[in-house]
């Protein structure tokens, strides 16, 4: 073991539960995801759109945690290496179902539309209620259209409040990247509330 | 008017994100009071920010980590692999593709041959074409099958006035 595996193990004993469930402990695998589900959920969540699929992603990406757990090298926190298997599953999941449309001819602008089910919001006011879900629709839709490596900046900033130096661990890429893909993410989401702003404006107009 | 360049925008984005060191965001900030523009493109970016919303994420079902630990103890389905196949079946399988390599060459070799009209030999109605002669292409078949229709409907025309 290095001096930064030393060290991080130190930092985070998430690594010693790794170690025993690498050994086969599958308590202590139980205690890893229970500790670690809800954000994953969340995350696997925001970045595919569809609770159900989510869940699904979540189980497989724990159950490659489980099968990686003897390979891994502790190096800063043991969330940061769940959150690249759930980042770079959930990604290969939208290619996988960008093909798919793609084979089927679906339309990408309709399916990005899609209403998802949304759980009914705590506001008692109808319209406070209806005026949130128009704006996770068209926030879900501004994700929608973002390419796949400037939606996962997005969600880890926006959404997880990671830094850019955690999303770059994250993500292993530069702090300089995350910056730029964010950027160029943010001009995007930025034409999308305006055309949306448009199209509500003419509609009411 | 100052035009804003991609590096302001970027130094905003900074801003809003608490990733400025203490010097450059009190400089920025600064120029955000000298500089309406700039104040207005911060605003416009924070405003942006602020409206991507999501509604809060259903969290795991109970249950969810012991069922998950049950899954995993199960071992994990071993890879299809042919180097794990044992001999026999690899044999098997090299033998079927020979054979069906052969099938298919040969079959191509007397596609290639004169065909012996079933319905020529019996004096029925032929196929259209000569014994013997080259197969008709396709676009030729799809003009003879055209042709054929035409001449029944109009027989059908004929008996149906």
């Amino acid at each position: 073991m290095g001096t930064d595996s030393v060290k991080a193990a130190a930092d985070d004993p998430g690594w010693e539960a790794l170690a025993r469930v690498a050994a086969g402990d599958t308590d202590a695998f139980t205690r890893l995801v229970e500790c670690h589900q809800d954000r994953l959920l969340r995350l696997c969540d925001r970045l595919l759109g569809d609770p159900e699929e989510a869940r699904d992603a979540v189980q497989e990406v724990f159950l490659k945690a489980y099968r990686k757990a003897a390979e891994v090298r502790p190096q800063g926190q043991v969330y940061t290496w769940l959150y690249r298997i759930a980042v770079n599953h959930c990604l290969n999941q939208l290619r996988r179902r960008k093909l798919v449309r793609f084979l089927r001819w679906d339309d990408p602008a309709e399916a990005a539309a899609a209403p998802p089910f949304d759980p009914p919001d705590a506001a008692p006011d109808p319209e406070a209620a209806l005026a949130s879900r128009r704006r996770w629709q068209r926030t879900r839709q501004a994700i929608a259209e973002l390419p796949a490596n400037q939606r996962a900046v997005l969600v880890l900033a926006r959404f997880e409040g990671l830094s850019y130096r955690q999303i770059a661990e994250v993500l292993a890429i530069t702090e300089g990247a995350v910056e730029s893909r964010l950027f160029r993410a943010m001009r995007r989401v930025e034409a999308t509330q305006e055309r949306e702003s448009s199209r509500v404006s003419r509609k009411e107009g | 008017m100052k035009h804003l360049t991609d590096d302001d925008e970027i130094e905003l984005m900074r801003l809003l994100h608490g990733e400025l060191p203490e010097a450059r965001e009190h400089a920025l900030r600064e120029r955000l009071r000298r500089e309406p523009e700039l104040a207005a493109a911060y605003a416009r970016l924070e405003g942006a920010w602020q409206a991507l919303e999501l509604p809060p994420s259903p969290a795991a079902p109970p249950g969810f980590a012991a069922r998950l630990a049950a899954r995993a103890r199960q071992p994990a389905a071993a890879p299809l692999s042919w180097a794990l196949a044992p001999a026999w079946v690899r044999a098997t399988a090299a033998a079927a593709l020979v054979a069906g390599l052969a099938l298919g060459v040969g079959a191509g070799h007397l596609a290639g041959r004169p065909v012996f009209d079933e319905a020529a030999a019996i004096g029925g109605v032929g196929g259209g074409g000569v014994v013997g002669a080259p197969e008709p292409s396709l676009a030729e078949g799809y003009w003879e099958l055209l042709g054929d229709l035409e001449g029944s409907s109009a027989a059908v025309d004929g008996v149906h006035p």
